[in-house]
């Protein structure tokens, strides 16, 4: 082939490339991955259509808009206070297991600790074990101590069933700071608590907010342990009190129910927002558990 | 060793410093008094006659196996452990874990903007509160709701015709952007230049991801296999608020039939004794999946 | 102040690993003293002890005259700089350069005055508010300096702090470091597995191989007089050509016999020791194997060779050649014209042969230190990348004080 013509060819496939043919494997995967956000969406729509719906039903349909379920909602004693001791429960736990869990991670990642490894793997261990079998034992021990019904309390407990995961989680973000830079910190001459205090806890901000939302989720959302451990009207958190509504049909308006749940929804929707910036590499299991 | 004879002790041993011990303690003693304890305390109240009201609730007896025996012999519990196993492989195993993939392969293939916009769609059903899901899935499948309608068959509470598969289905949707989420990762942190050096070796699709990616991910698969059983084996809330077990007993899974027996039936020493046998299966899927972590290297 | 640093005795075992084996090392006050090995010879180990982030397993560290075993680094007095900068990374510049000062309490006002004295001999005052990730893989080498300048330590430790510049940088950081040493004269052990930076930086070189030290010594000691085929291998690039030879004792004289060729030992040197059946292993800088046409009158021994490779370098050519079924290097000038396969003439100096005990490696012969046309000019070879500004007298001196061979550590 000469030189001319294979300049020429290389001319037509200049051309030729940057048109980009639409495959119909990349057309079936955009279908698809469509129609399983359906799947995903419309249980949602019902409870975004129904909450400004003046007559909801079951079905999801094109609503005749009002605001009158948030009226009647905000206006319900019973919402309110039900939001107040969520976020009380949900507040508690969060403070006290976001503490304990990056006091405990830090020498569990950075000090010599005897059996640290078996300790970790109990703490795994831990966090998978079934609430369910922590219920009556714990009931017990709080008909026992007269710990029933405080909001306070019901938190402690929280807290201890959120702290092995927490102290897990906690313990890979503070691996994850270079041992390096507190070896320069102490060869700089400064102390333990300067070390802490000015290099790992700044280092450490993501980590402690990505702990902090997480256990704050799970916690507005938990549902057994309030409602075993507590019996108060006023004591009941949002879930509890959702569960209620739903048991009494009639009562409680398909509008307000769905109007009260997406209120409830919203914190946990607005904090994961917040957290999922740094949320990205709290998925890399690989081979955690080897 | 040679070098070590004649030197003396070791200088280097490490040491234990009491600062670790207190930066700990809060979180042992917590952990110690609301976790082990009543962890130690249900194995013994496992085994007890404990009752929530009447004479029992005060003075009750060690029992020995009298809770094992009548489990043996109890119609509900062998129901309900065989609608456990049923949830957990259905929904979560196989579930969550096939569809988990196929949404972490799909995002990942798909446009820009469409992955974006679905893929917040599905994490953000998982970030819902259980009892939101209970209540949108129980708006879902009644009769009248949005499901009967686009079956054609308004007249079916599809909660009350086929329990378990809307149960199961409810909390594959809630809890599927957690496998998804772990596969994204796993995908993304494949080594860029083995797909590549496939992908020029002219491998099709199918055999890259059934010979290159999926071995590459079997970690991974494990590690989320592992997780989401354990995860779902202990699901209440989701299926107690749509369902409370029922109709019947067609959907009283196990961590149900603990809270039934215990604090409707007040049989807190049998409600106990079923939440060890819970624990137990949770053990036996665990250590399957361990294993198979081991044979693989 | 200055202080001499010493290790006495020093092991440090990681699980069945002996990272350091039996080091006994002193660096002298206002030393530079650069340790230099291949990777995990033990070298960044034993820095990290001194630091003190590594306990020696067995013996003694001292700094002046404190023993600092167990001291913790924060009460040491030394400032380090990491290969990896180690800056903080939500700290600006000045906040870095402050942290130190910061921690041991000083005063406002002082440290201010001094972050910005530092700032300027390091030329990073435009920079001050800058964070690490916004600065360039220079000027983070530098903040990581200035964090050590800045404390007016006892002792600089130094860990490979240049392997993360690109060439160019890194000469240009090379003439600076040894320019602030010369200003500061602060002991300094500096750890490195380049041999330039080790030859063109150190008033004195230790070279570490497998745990142990192999000799400690000036530059130009270590280069003309190595203790052992590691030291003679590691130290001067091209690598010194290793061939076998035997040693011979005729009427009282003793001769070498290598590539076929058979030369008495020369009127300088001196046999050390002795050798099982006379087999040795004969070193030959590739500089001191010439080609034939361009060698020097003193290079009395001619031997022939077929080329095998040719690597022109610009300023002058390394051929491969095999000589009496040995491969060996030689230094060409440029533009040779020679070719694969053409047989040429080598000619070396026999003065300038090394000689090794084939078993154990060790040196046997011991070469006049110093003096002589010959030794000045492989010092200035192997400085050449060095900048033209070069070192001061004052350096020179330093390193000639610690020219006595200390090979006798290794025995």
């Amino acid at each position: 082939m000469s030189a001319v013509a294979a300049r020429r060819l290389a001319d037509k496939e200049l051309i030729v490339v940057p048109y980009r043919r639409v495959s119909v494997s990349a057309l079936a995967t955009n279908v698809v991955l469509i129609l399983l956000g359906c799947f995903f969406l419309l249980p949602l729509l019902w409870m975004v259509f129904a909450s400004v719906d003046a007559n909801p039903d079951w079905a999801i349909k094109i609503p005749t808009p009002t605001l009158a379920n948030f009226a009647d909602v905000i206006g319900r004693a019973d919402a309110l206070s039900s939001f107040r001791s969520s976020l009380i429960l949900a507040g508690t736990t969060t403070v006290l297991t976001t503490l304990l869990a990056l006091l405990a991670a830090y020498p569990l990642s950075r000090m010599h600790i005897p059996f640290r490894r078996s300790f970790m793997l109990v703490i795994l261990f831990a966090s998978g074990l079934p609430v369910s079998m922590l219920v009556v034992p714990v009931y017990q021990i709080y008909v026992y101590l007269g710990w029933l019904d405080s909001l306070y309390t019901t938190a402690l407990f929280l807290a201890a069933s959120s702290l092995p995961f927490a102290i897990w989680l906690m313990k890979n973000f503070i691996d994850a700071v270079p041992l390096e830079l507190e070896h320069a910190a102490a060869i700089d001459g400064a102390s333990t608590f300067r070390i802490l205090r000015q290099v790992v806890l700044p280092l450490t901000v993501p980590g402690i907010a990505v702990t902090a939302i997480y256990t704050f989720i799970n916690a507005w959302g938990a549902f057994i342990i309030p409602f075993v451990l507590t019996y108060s009207p006023e004591n009941q958190p949002g879930p509890v009190e959702i569960y209620n509504f739903m048991g009494s049909h009639g009562l409680f308006k398909f509008g307000d129910l769905a109007v009260f749940s997406l209120l409830f929804s919203l914190p946990v929707i607005v904090l994961y927002l917040f957290m999922s910036r740094y949320f990205s590499g709290a998925f890399n299991f690989g081979g955690a558990v080897k | 060793m040679a070098v070590a004879a004649g030197l003396g002790p070791r200088l280097d041993r490490e040491r234990f410093q009491w600062s670790s011990l207190v930066m700990l303690s809060p979180a042992l003693v917590l952990l110690g008094v609301l976790f082990v304890f009543p962890v130690l305390y249900a194995c013994y109240l496992g085994f007890t006659n404990l009752a929530l009201v009447g004479s029992r609730s005060r003075a009750y007896d060690f029992t020995g196996l009298d809770n094992i025996t009548r489990m043996l012999g109890d119609y509900v519990f062998i129901k309900s452990s065989w609608l456990t196993i049923i949830f957990v492989v259905g929904s979560a195993i196989i579930g969550q874990t096939v569809l988990g993939m196929a949404l972490a392969i799909l995002l990942r293939n798909a446009l820009v903007s469409v992955s974006a916009v679905i893929g917040s769609i599905v994490i953000v059903a998982w970030v819902l509160p259980e009892i939101t899901v209970a209540l949108v899935w129980y708006a879902f499948s009644q009769a009248g709701g949005t499901l009967s309608i686009l079956l054609r068959q308004t007249d079916t509470n599809f909660l009350v015709a086929v329990p378990m598969l809307i149960v199961s289905l409810a909390n594959l949707w809630r809890n599927v952007a957690f496998s998804m989420l772990v596969f994204s990762a796993g995908l993304r942190n494949l080594p860029t230049e083995v797909l590549e050096a496939a992908e020029v070796e002219g491998a099709s699709v199918w055999r890259r991801y059934r010979l290159v990616i999926f071995p590459l991910l079997k970690p991974t698969i494990v590690t989320n296999l592992l997780l989401v059983t354990i995860l779902n084996l202990s699901e209440f809330t989701l299926i107690y608020a749509m369902t409370q077990g029922g109709p019947g007993i067609e959907t009283m899974t196990l961590p149900l039939y603990v809270y039934q027996e215990a604090f409707v039936f007040h049989q807190l020493g049998y409600g106990t004794a079923i939440s060890l046998v819970l624990v137990l299966i949770g053990a036996v899927f665990s250590l399957l999946f361990v294993r198979a972590s081991r044979s693989q290297v | 102040m200055l202080s001499e640093v010493r290790f006495e005795g020093v092991h440090k075992i990681f699980g069945a690993e002996t990272a350091v084996e039996d080091l006994n090392l002193t660096v002298n006050a206002g030393e530079f003293l650069v340790l230099v090995g291949p990777s995990g010879c033990g070298k960044t180990t034993t820095l990290r002890m001194l630091a003190g982030l590594e306990r020696p397993s067995y013996g003694r560290i001292l700094i002046g005259d404190r023993l600092v075993n167990n001291v913790s680094p924060r009460f040491r007095d030394v400032a380090m700089v990491f290969q990896s900068y180690a800056l903080y990374p939500h700290m600006n510049v000045y906040d870095n350069l402050a942290f130190g000062m910061r921690a041991r309490g000083a005063a406002g006002s002082v440290v201010a005055e001094r972050v910005k004295e530092t700032a300027d001999v390091l030329g990073l005052g435009h920079l001050l508010k800058r964070r690490p990730s916004e600065l360039s893989g220079g000027q983070r080498q530098r903040v990581a300096l200035g964090r050590a300048l800045i404390r007016q330590p006892q002792v600089f430790l130094m860990d490979e702090p240049l392997s993360n510049l690109d060439a160019g940088l890194r000469v240009q950081m090379r003439a600076e470091l040894s320019r602030l040493h010369e200003r500061f004269r602060v002991t300094t052990l500096y750890v490195t597995h380049d041999q330039v930076e080790a030859m063109t930086m150190g008033d004195r070189i230790a070279v570490m191989n497998l745990g142990r030290l192999q000799q400690v010594d000036a530059p130009e000691t270590l280069y003309d007089n190595p203790a052992n085929i590691f030291v003679a291998g590691f130290i001067g690039s091209p690598r010194m050509n290793f061939v076998p030879g035997r040693l011979t004792t005729t009427q009282g004289k003793t001769a070498i016999e290598f590539l076929g060729v058979k030369t008495p030992i020369s009127a300088g040197s001196q046999l050390t020791g002795e050798t099982t059946g006379g087999e040795v292993t004969v070193g030959l800088r590739p500089e001191d194997l010439m080609w034939g046409r361009v060698a020097s009158p003193d290079s009395t021994l001619t031997v022939s060779a077929e080329v095998d490779v040719v690597e022109p370098m610009g300023h002058e050519a390394y051929v491969t050649a095999v000589c009496a079924g040995e491969t060996v290097t030689s230094r060409f000038p440029p533009r040779s014209g020679v070719r694969t396969r053409e047989r040429v003439e080598l000619a070396l100096n026999p003065a300038r042969l090394h000689l090794f005990d084939a078993r154990s490696g060790r040196t046997i012969l011991q070469r006049p230190v110093a003096g002589g046309a010959d030794v000045r000019r492989t010092v200035r070879e192997a400085r050449k990348e060095e900048p033209a500004e070069g070192r001061s007298d004052l350096q020179r001196q330093t390193g000639a004080r610690g020219a006595p061979s200390r090979a006798e550590e290794i025995s």
